[in-house]
């Protein structure tokens, strides 16, 4: 029951959001803070342009990348979650990110956002778990969580039209 | 998006998530999407995978009334997939006259929508009856966004509420 209590009080929050900048805000933060991973950013899929953006990916700044790079436009894809313990290992992986932020990926996972219609419209990414690496519980987690947050997402991403 | 449907849509979730059981969550999902379509009632059905049945409640949310998956139109949805609309009741051959026969209400139309869960399977039905006039393809557009909007908060009370 607590951990429902603490999921309803946070849809509760991202109820009340409007804008599209302070949903994929709250929604990185609780995502982090979810699965006890240092970074978190939310890829938004733009079909016309066949990229996938970030409006904020926390010390980064703007990241836009094609829907078929890299280990998001692998989720994107195959509509599948995605873990990766040893992105250095895995050709998908796109080291140049890293090289521009000084931020070295140890682990990774990836989630599949899906909109009302069942496409992916975005993908949530989380960097570095804290402690250990990613998990089958932290992936069933995410995917719970990036149901709950479609909703939410789709909606603010309708208004912005 | 002017239209109310979708601005009434916050408050209507921060109260929705205020509940911890289904049981006050489905009159609340019920009345908001009757409200919003403008028909004249509202059923949830809800997938039940281990007793493989489907089931729906009274307008108070309480009694559980057991419906079979493979029939009718809430049926015909399950197999389908996908929204199925029908607004001529009687001459559709999944509408399964004998319930109207039962609670002596005369169905005119109906519009059925699945609920997807976070693994694309179907959790639950929402059902729309009498729409004056017909349910349009606006309803039904509506209805699909609203299943996905309240999906999270399904999944979340029937995996983690009630214990």
């Amino acid at each position: 029951m607590k951990q429902f209590d603490k999921i309803a009080e946070f849809g509760k929050k991202l109820m009340s959001l409007d804008a599209m900048e302070s949903v994929i805000e709250l929604v990185a933060e609780e995502a982090k803070e979810l699965v006890d991973a240092k970074r978190c950013s939310i890829f938004i899929v733009d079909k016309e342009e066949n990229i996938l953006w970030t409006k904020l990916s926390d010390g980064i700044g703007r990241i836009v990348i094609g829907t078929d790079s890299g280990i998001v436009g692998d989720t994107y894809k195959t509509r599948e979650p995605q873990l990766v313990n040893s992105p250095y290992e895995d050709k998908r992986f796109l080291p140049g990110i890293d090289k521009k932020s000084g931020f070295k990926t140890k682990n990774m996972i990836t989630v599949p956002i899906f909109n009302s219609k069942q496409e992916v419209m975005g993908v949530i990414q989380l960097l570095n778990k804290n402690r250990f690496d990613f998990d089958e519980k932290d992936l069933e987690l995410l995917t719970f969580f990036a149901n709950y947050v479609s909703g939410a997402l789709e909606l603010a991403l309708l208004k912005e039209k | 998006m002017e239209s109310k449907r979708y601005t009434k849509l916050a408050e209507f979730a921060k109260e929705l998530l205020s509940h911890h059981s289904i049981e006050k969550g489905l009159p609340l999902i019920s009345e908001y999407l009757k409200e919003v379509i403008g028909a004249d009632r509202c059923s949830i059905f809800i997938v039940d995978n281990v007793k493989n049945e489907l089931w729906t409640t009274h307008a108070d949310g309480v009694e559980r009334i057991i419906v079979p998956r493979d029939k009718g139109i809430v049926g015909h949805t399950l197999d389908v997939k996908k929204p199925v609309i029908v607004n001529d009741a009687y001459s559709d051959e999944h509408f399964l006259q004998e319930i109207d026969k039962k609670t002596g209400y005369k169905t005119k139309n109906i519009v059925a929508v699945p609920i997807f869960d976070s693994h694309r399977n179907i959790i639950g039905v929402l059902e729309l009856l009498n729409k004056e006039g017909g349910f349009d393809n606006e309803d039904v557009k509506f209805m699909i966004f609203f299943a996905h909007y309240v999906s999270g908060f399904l999944e979340l009370i029937t995996t983690l509420g009630e214990k």
